[in-house]
């Protein structure tokens, strides 16, 4: 146990220094969430009174900024496991899979650091939202609210480390995600509320572990409750979703590896 | 006696393709053994199932007493592997890339600095040491990766082509650091070449390897030595080449004919004495020899007289199939 914990540091240790040394990748990775908080946020802030109708007092602007959060720990999470490929190509895999540590501990040292490197740009964007006049009642939350962004992203770097293992290249791998990562965020109350969905797109978005995940945060962020589910239903359904993922990703990928790439 | 690499049978198979066919050999402890043959012969698939990387389809292979399929972990515990390819990340300085190499191997905490001090020292690079990789040259790189192969002191050290690709300034220098830690380490090191110049430097003994069959191992001394101790080329034109073949093959002293186009290699013990009976026996057959040569053999006529065909990239006997089987294996 207290070995697979060094070896999955190890490997943790290393994703971190390499996300350190691409300075300019932190930024690239920003825009696009910016843009969707800054643009979508004024575009749509005519539908105040929408959202208001179903219970939520407060500008759209401060409705959706926790559905961009989410958006970029979905996107950077899912994203994330892409180097698993580079490190299958370029010998680093093999130095790993030649050493004695274990195979799931290169799995979870990667989705540890993947879900950090998530949380570190989710919270760059809660930041920006701060800066164009997003209001927040209990700064004491920022702390709860990026540990539910942590987990929430170590469920979401599982999905990509078993992609990016099962995946023999680029395409396969970028051609998955995204048909993943969008339908995931879309199908989420992120931009407009539960309520406002037909039923049968509600029932689907009921599904997703995103909806629990935005609803949480939001109620964090804003104070404002929504939907009638309980927290304690939220949180439950998100641990419940991180640990199968985390265990399905370690399993996959023990098995991947040691297939011949 | 326990040997530190063993293979009984070993057989590796992709699809209908056999890369490694029945091979069995022996590394005894601290021995240099060369593994040498063109591309695509099965020398890094078998270093790849010796390293656990690849699941042999038949047959056995041993790191130091440890099975690679049902030992795996302890023969991991026991090698170094230095891949082919360079794969130092470039985003580190050299002295991080030592410290995740000490890290993944599990050395003490408290030895970690001082090994690194130790093999920085050894392979020249203490000053670039808190430089980023990718100010490296291709030697400096190929030397952090070995240092990376052995800061753990393993017992068995793989090198896959260690020096493919390097001018051959560097390439020298590589061999002089494979030599030092050799030396200083005393550990057993199994290496992979399709140069015949570094298996003749630095391998105590070479097994060359052709079409997944190992066809002789032995020391590079004997194996030149077997061969006569000179070797005759020879370019003829003309009708009549079986006669003369048939003919020459009569003169004493010629120990084997090697036939490649309008290229003869002969393997004689007095070459001086044969060179004249050879223009004897063209003129009666009117055969024109159009150049005509004495050498010392060398590791590359061992080579050819082994496989048939010279040690090369653009092999004449390019196999289709089993390329198309690797690049689906390497690229999926």
């Amino acid at each position: 146990m207290n070995t697979l914990m060094y070896d999955t540091y190890t490997i943790f240790w290393r994703e971190l220094k390499r996300y350190k040394k691409s300075r300019s990748g932190v930024l690239i990775r920003l825009i696009q969430p910016a843009i969707w908080i800054i643009v979508i946020g004024n575009t749509f802030s005519g539908t105040q009174p929408l959202i208001q109708s179903v219970g939520f007092q407060g500008e759209y602007i401060e409705f959706m900024a926790p559905g961009v959060i989410i958006l970029t720990a979905i996107f950077t999470s899912i994203f994330g496991g892409v180097n698993t490929l580079w490190d299958r190509r370029y010998g680093f895999m093999n130095k790993a899979l030649t050493s004695p540590i274990s195979r799931s501990a290169i799995a979870l040292g990667k989705m540890s650091a993947i879900s950090l490197i998530a949380a570190l740009q989710a919270s760059l964007i809660l930041g920006i939202a701060l800066a164009i006049g997003v209001t927040f009642p209990n700064p004491i939350m920022i702390a709860p609210i990026m540990a539910i962004v942590i987990l929430f992203s170590l469920g979401f770097s599982g999905i990509s480390v078993m992609v990016a293992a099962t995946a023999k290249s680029q395409e396969t791998f970028w051609g998955v995600i995204n048909f993943l990562g969008m339908p995931l965020f879309m199908l989420s109350p992120a931009l407009f509320p539960l309520e406002l969905l037909p039923d049968w797109l509600a029932a689907i978005a009921k599904l997703n572990p995103v909806t629990y995940t935005v609803l949480l945060v939001r109620e964090m962020m804003t104070g404002i409750s929504e939907g009638g589910i309980p927290i304690f239903l939220s949180l439950g359904i998100i641990f419940a979703f991180v640990l199968v993922m985390v265990g399905l990703a370690s399993y996959v990928f023990t098995r991947e590896v040691n297939k011949p790439f | 006696m326990l040997y530190s690499i063993e293979t009984k049978s070993l057989t590796k198979s992709f699809g209908d393709v056999t890369a490694v066919n029945d091979i069995s050999f022996s590394v005894e402890n601290g021995e240099i053994f060369g593994f040498l043959g063109p591309n695509g012969a099965g020398k890094s698939t078998t270093i790849m199932i010796l390293t656990t990387l690849l699941k042999p389809t038949s047959g056995k292979a041993l790191i130091s007493g440890f099975d690679v399929l049902t030992n795996a972990k302890q023969v991991r515990q026991n090698i170094g592997y230095v891949q082919q390819e360079t794969t130092v990340d470039e985003y580190l300085t050299g002295r991080e890339n030592l410290l995740l190499q000490a890290k993944l191997n599990h050395i003490p905490k408290n030895e970690i600095n001082k090994r690194i001090d130790e093999i920085l020292d050894l392979i020249e690079l203490t000053e670039k040491q808190n430089e980023s990789v990718v100010t490296y040259s291709g030697g400096m790189r190929k030397r952090l990766d070995i240092a990376g192969g052995l800061l753990h002191r393993p017992k068995v050290l793989f090198l896959d082509e260690p020096t493919v690709g390097l001018d051959i300034q560097t390439r020298r220098k590589i061999w002089e650091y494979i030599k030092k830690i050799h030396d200083e380490f005393e550990m057993t090191i199994f290496l992979t070449t399709h140069y015949m110049e570094e298996a003749d430097q630095l391998c105590d003994r070479i097994g060359i390897i052709d079409d997944g069959k190992i066809q002789i191992i032995d020391t590079p001394e004997n194996m030149k030595n077997a061969m006569g101790n000179e070797v005759i080329s020879i370019i003829l034109e003309g009708e009549n080449r079986d006669s003369f073949l048939s003919q020459i093959q009569k003169i004493e002293f010629v120990n084997k004919i090697n036939e490649d186009g309008s290229k003869l290699t002969l393997f004689a013990s007095n070459g001086t004495e044969v060179i004249p009976k050879i223009f004897q026996i063209s003129s009666e057959l009117d055969i024109k020899i159009t150049s005509i040569s004495l050498t010392q053999p060398t590791l590359d006529d061992v080579f050819i007289s082994y496989t048939g065909h010279e040690i090369r990239d653009d092999d004449s006997r390019f196999n289709r199939k089993r390329e198309h089987a690797k690049m689906t294996r390497l690229r999926a």
